[in-house]
Parts: structure tokens; C-alpha cells; sequence
């Protein structure tokens, strides 16, 4: 399994260099042919996204794989390659393996846990297939990546908590309401920050929106894009109280919201909670509110502080992430070798008998003499120095299969024999 | 038989926890089906155990400390089961399940059967034990319950999430489980408490109603009442009533265990239930 990658990614390199040797997505398709065509190339895939490029192979052989990468991607972009050296990091065999798990499970990405490199591998992979650049090795490395980056969102919550502020405002509303179904947002003052939480709330199955700003007009609009209702800046407080969730963001010097008014809101509410988030500077709402039993105010501060609280847990659920690929990886090496290991029998049994044939037909005209059952012995005699010759090998090969170091022995049996890839 | 089943049980309770473990260490959505498999099996092994010596006393296995003992924590493990596939909150394996343990373990060491006395056969005393260890297993869960809202509050309005933020479910989903548990505990520990005072003023000689642990179940079936009247209006909603809760099922474990050796008629626990 000759397997290489070279690669690219935004730790090693800043985005002029990455920009260089990016693949635009139109192009991808013939660059693959391109580079499939090329001589001792098997297989190929190219990942390419705005934070990384990668290029996997599986060569015919690995010395050769270098240079070969090098033209191609020198040829394809018109830039010397050897000038970009030293931010291109290389792979080899398990390293390979191990790479494309993580990128796939997002382990390598700038933000850990996000989910779009999946899908984007997952597109990789659909083009590489669709041009027949995957039909061996590298298909099932690539192919078992999206299976253990699955098994990685499964079984830890490394993409589970919010990583921007609107997010997270939606993230602690779960937490106060479970489900969002059928809550009620209150918008107070409209601004770029509150529409965004307020489409991530609705996005998130919220069913009723209302929108109040200063300028009715500017609330009209908004509502309308929500499908909501506009309330009049002045009839705030006849209407508020029917909100779970309160996105404030007025240009207001002082509280729109204090807490005395808070506490009348939560009376007429039964004391069903309520939550403030509060992205004005200065803010809207008094932090005071705060006390009172069943509200919840999270200013803008205090939401970045929940966001950094999210990434660090997001590390901590990474180290269990990379537990699996410790797993993973081992276990995909033992089913690449072993998946070698039958093929390697079959073509090392066909090339001693080729040599046989070949060799009784050379000596066809000095044994023409014999009788057919000299003959006949002749024939056993050779078959069973070849069964001889085959048995150490063979026996090799099937006690080794399944480990890790098998991939080393089928190479090696390969080459003593002479029998191709 | 009897304690070969049940440690039956306990051997596949211990295992089920065990796998829990890594649900709530790595936070994953659910439990894996391993541990419920294995909790399931501790259940029915469990179970076979107290179908055993009902067949062989003739009376449901209520009647002795140990017998309660080990129904409640068949009970609380079945309520376990049936909470989580509704709700699917794998926090509440980790202040259920090593209780269940602890109890299934205490009454499989003390497993000889005692005598009984001719009281524990009579209808009403079963009926009366059932009834509360049912409203038990309801009250613990909603003391369970109640715990984790407080907790989850607290995160919440510390605005630092910690380890506990991420671990728990929301505060509504709390919320819901501790009311719905003490709808269902409420009308058990009712039952209980006026079977109780049928079967004491019919049997017992003397004045039943000044037995500490006859006072001492009145208030806290009192505080239950509160909870559920405040908690319906939603006077008390939230923080308040889940103190309450907690509160309450304080109280009910001073009625349990510590009034057993106060009270002269309840000797639960002094000799063992071997005496009413």
C-alpha cells in the first residue's frame, strides 16, 4: 500500500500561500485525470477547502511518488513547488491513514469539532470516485475516514456545544426550555446581532417572534422578514411578557428593562422563566434582573464567556476523539494488509506456474521422446518442486494476515518474486 | 434460590453501572445498549428473586426490613429504566443507580428469612408497605430531580459554565420530572399514610396517634401536599419548590430511619423486623 500525502493546511502556512495552491472546485474533476494519468499513479484524491489542500496517492511505488506529486502540482498551478517547501507538510503509509481520519473528523480543523470539513471531504470523495481516481486502498482509507468521523460525533460531543455568540444564546435557551418548540422571542431594537439569534431561535423550532424598535418602521420591516408581529416602541411592556426569550440591542442610554419591571413581568407569568439576552453597549437590561428567581440575563460578555467555556470543553472532548482514532487506525492498517494478503497468493501461484509453462514448453521438443507416463512424471515432478517453493510464502502470508506489519511482508514477497502491485 | 438471584442481580446491576460510566465521563447522547441490557437482566434476575419468596412466604416481600429494602431498590432501578427511555437523561444513572446497588446489596447480605409474626399477614400492612415504598421510589425521584435543577440553575446563573452545565438536562426537563414523579409518588404515600392510620388504630394498643413516626409522616406527607399545591399554582416555581423538594425528602428520611428507633410500634429497624 504505497500511500503518500502532501499537504497544506492554515497552521503551516498564511492564506497568499494556500490561495497559490488552491483547486477551485470546477477544476477539480480534470485535475484528478491529470494527475491519474501520470505515470505509477493508482490512485488520487484532492481535498481543497480555504483552510487546507491535500493531496493523497497510492503510487505504484514510493520512491517514485515524490517527484511525481511535485511535477504535477508545479505543472498545475505554474509556481515552483521547491519555493513553497517549507510549508508543505508530507505523509507516508499509516501516517496517511491516520491524517485523513483526523482531517475527516475534524480534529485537524481550525475550529475543533466544526462540521463542514466532513462535508467537503465527503465532496472530495464523490469526485474522486466519479472519475475512477478511487478503486483500491485509498478508496477504503477515505471511505473508512467519513465512517470514523461519524462514529466521532456519535460518541463524543466535540461538535455539540455553540462556538459564536448568537449560537450560544440559542444553546442556553435549550438549557433554561429543553425545547424551543413553541416558544415566544421578544426583539428588542433592531440590529444585525439580535436578527441572527433571532433566526438561529426560530431556526431551532420557536414559533412566535415579536419585534419592537424605536423607528416603527425599521420594526415593521424586520417583523415582516420573520413573519412576526411589530410592536410600538411605547406598548413594549403590554406585550413583553408573553416572551421566553428577550434579545435587546437598542441604542438606549439607560435600562429598558430594570428590575422592578422584571419583577412584575415574571408575576403575570406565573413565574415561567424568562431569558434576557442582552447584546446593547450599554446595556438594556439590569443586570440586577439577574437575582430574581427564574430570569436569566446574559450580556454580551457573559456570552463570550460561555463560548470560551464551550471551546475549552470542545478540547477536552477531543482528547477522547483521538482515543478513537488510536482504535481506528490499527484496526483499518489489519484490514488493508489482510485484504492483501489473497491477491498477493493468487498472483504469486500464477506467476511459478507461468514460469513452469514456459519452461516445459522450452524443453517440449527434448521431452517429445518420452512416453506419456514419463511424461506425466515430469509433470508431478515440477508441480510438486512449485507446491515446495509456494508453501514457505504462503504460509507467511496467512499466519500474518491481520497484523499491523503485514503490509511490509506482502511488499517484500511481492518483490522477491517479481510480482506487481 | 432466593439470594442466588439476587446476587444474580447484583452482579449485573454492578456491570450495568460500570458501563454507564463511560456515558456520562465522555458525555455521549445515550447509554450504550450493553449497560441497559445488562441493567434489564439485573432487573428480571431481580425480579425472579422477589417472586421467589413471595411464592415461598405466601405474602408479597414487604414484611421484613430487608424484604422493603430490596423491593424499593427493584423499584427505583425499574423507575430508573423507564424514566431514561422517556427522557434519556444519563446524568440520572449516576445519583439513582449506585443507591439501587447499595440497597440490593445490603438486603442480599442480610438475607436470612425471619419469622413472621402473625400481624404481617394481614391485608392492610401489605397494602400499607407497598403503598409507601411506591410514594418513595416517586419522592426519590423527584428529590433527584430537584437536585439537578438546582444545580443546573446555579450554572446558569453563574454564567460560567462548568462541568455540570454541559452534563445535566434543562432546567424544564427538571422541571417536568419532578412534578410528574411526585404526581406519581403523592397518591401512594396518601394510600400509606391512611392504611397506616387504619391498621394502628385497629391493632395496636395504646395511644398510635403520638408515635414520633406517625407525627413525623404527617409532615412530611404535609410538605409533599405544599410542593404539589404551590408547584400546580406556580407560586413556587422553580428554585423554591425544588428546595421544597429537597427539604421534603430530608424529612422522610428522618421518618424512615430515624424515627424506626424512637417509635415503639415502628421498630423497623431495633430488632430487625422481626418484631412489628
Amino acid at each position: 500500500m504505497n500511500l503518500v500525502l502532501v499537504g497544506i493546511n492554515h497552521r503551516t502556512a498564511p492564506v497568499e500561500v494556500r490561495e497559490l495552491l488552491n483547486f477551485q472546485e470546477s477544476r477539480l474533476a480534470p485535475a484528478l485525470a491529470d494527475l491519474l494519468h501520470r505515470e505509477g499513479i493508482l490512485e488520487a484524491l484532492i481535498l481543497s477547502t480555504c483552510n487546507r489542500v491535500e493531496v493523497a496517492i497510492r503510487a505504484r511505488d514510493q520512491v517514485e511518488a515524490d517527484p511525481i506529486i511535485r511535477n504535477f502540482l508545479t505543472e498545475y498551478h505554474h509556481y515552483d513547488l521547491n519555493a513553497y517547501d517549507r510549508y508543505l507538510y508530507w505523509h507516508r503509509q499509516e501516517e496517511v491513514v491516520r491524517h485523513l481520519f483526523r482531517v475527516a473528523s475534524s480534529l485537524d480543523s481550525m475550529i475543533l469539532g466544526e462540521p463542514q470539513v466532513l462535508g467537503q471531504m465527503k465532496q472530495a470523495y464523490a469526485t474522486a470516485r466519479r472519475v475512477g481516481a478511487l478503486n483500491g486502498t485509498l478508496n477504503d482509507v477515505v471511505n473508512q475516514s467519513l465512517a470514523v468521523a461519524r462514529r466521532i460525533r456519535r460518541e463524543t460531543a466535540i461538535g455539540t456545544t455553540a462556538i459564536s455568540v448568537s449560537y450560544a444564546a440559542v444553546e442556553l435557551a435549550k438549557k433554561i426550555f429543553g425545547s424551543l418548540e413553541g416558544k415566544t422571542i421578544f426583539v428588542i431594537g433592531a440590529g444585525k446581532m439580535s436578527e441572527l439569534a433571532a433566526k438561529h431561535l426560530l431556526r431551532s423550532g420557536a414559533s412566535a417572534i415579536f419585534v419592537s424598535n424605536r423607528t416603527f418602521d425599521r420594526a415593521q420591516e424586520l417583523a415582516k422578514a420573520f413573519h412576526g408581529t411589530a410592536i410600538r416602541f411605547e406598548e413594549l411592556f403590554n406585550h413583553i411578557d408573553k416572551a421566553d426569550v428577550v434579545i435587546s440591542s437598542t441604542g438606549a442610554p439607560h435600562f429598558v428593562v430594570s428590575k422592578a419591571q422584571a419583577e412584575q413581568l415574571l408575576a403575570a407569568r406565573k413565574n415561567r422563566p424568562m431569558f434576557f439576552v442582552d447584546i446593547a453597549v450599554p446595556r438594556d437590561i439590569d443586570p440586577a434582573v439577574n437575582q430574581l428567581d427564574n430570569a436569566y440575563v446574559y450580556d454580551i460578555d457573559d456570552l463570550a464567556q460561555v463560548v470560551d467555556a464551550n471551546k475549552k470543553q470542545r478540547q477536552r472532548e477531543a482528547v477522547w476523539a483521538e482515543q478513537i482514532i488510536d482504535e481506528e487506525v490499527p484496526r483499518m492498517l489489519r484490514r488493508l494488509a489482510s485484504r492483501d494478503v489473497v491477491p498477493t497468493i493468487v498472483a504469486l501461484e500464477e506467476r511459478l506456474k507461468l514460469i513452469r509453462d514456459s519452461e516445459t514448453e522450452r524443453f517440449h521438443g527434448r521431452l517429445s521422446t518420452l512416453s506419456p507416463e514419463q511424461r506425466e512424471t515430469v509433470n508431478e515432478l515440477t508441480r510438486g518442486i512449485l507446491n515446495k517453493i509456494l508453501h514457505g510464502p504462503i504460509t507467511e502470508l496467512k499466519s500474518g494476515a491481520g497484523r499491523p506489519e503485514q503490509g511490509a511482508l506482502v511488499h517484500l514477497i511481492r518483490k522477491i518474486f517479481g510480482v506487481g502491485e | 434460590m432466593q439470594v442466588v438471584l439476587l446476587w444474580i442481580a447484583l452482579a449485573f446491576y454492578g456491570l450495568g453501572i460500570v458501563l454507564t460510566l463511560p456515558s456520562i465521563i465522555q458525555r455521549r447522547l445515550s447509554l450504550s445498549l450493553a449497560s441497559l441490557g445488562a441493567l434489564g437482566l439485573g432487573l428480571i434476575a431481580h425480579g425472579a428473586a422477589l417472586s421467589v419468596q413471595t411464592a415461598e412466604t405466601y405474602s408479597l416481600p414487604v414484611v421484613d426490613v430487608r424484604s422493603a429494602l430490596s423491593l424499593f431498590s427493584f423499584l427505583a432501578t425499574l423507575a430508573f429504566f423507564f424514566v431514561y427511555l422517556r427522557y434519556r437523561i444519563t446524568s440520572l444513572g449516576i445519583f439513582m443507580l449506585p443507591l439501587a446497588f447499595v440497597l440490593t446489596l445490603i438486603s442480599a447480605v442480610h438475607a436470612e428469612t425471619l419469622p413472621q409474626s402473625p400481624e404481617f399477614r394481614s391485608g392492610w400492612l401489605v397494602v400499607h408497605i407497598t403503598s409507601i415504598l411506591l410514594g418513595y421510589v416517586g419522592v426519590f425521584i423527584t428529590f433527584v430531580a430537584a437536585t439537578m435543577y438546582l444545580i443546573q440553575e446555579r450554572e446558569l446563573k453563574s454564567k460560567r459554565p462548568r462541568a455540570f452545565y454541559y452534563r445535566l438536562p434543562s432546567l424544564e426537563i427538571c422541571d417536568e420530572l419532578y412534578f410528574r414523579s411526585l404526581i406519581f409518588g403523592l397518591p401512594f404515600l396518601t394510600l400509606g399514610i391512611v392504611t397506616g392510620f387504619i391498621g394502628a388504630s385497629r391493632e395496636w394498643k395504646g395511644p398510635w396517634e403520638l408515635d414520633p413516626k406517625i407525627f413525623a409522616a404527617l409532615i412530611t406527607w404535609l410538605i409533599y401536599l405544599i410542593l404539589f399545591s404551590t408547584r400546580l399554582s406556580g407560586n413556587w416555581r422553580g428554585r423554591r419548590s425544588a428546595y421544597l423538594a429537597v427539604f421534603g425528602f430530608a424529612a422522610m428520611m428522618v421518618t424512615f430511619l430515624g424515627i424506626s428507633f424512637l417509635s415503639g410500634q415502628h421498630g423497623y429497624f431495633p430488632n430487625f423486623g422481626s418484631k412489628p
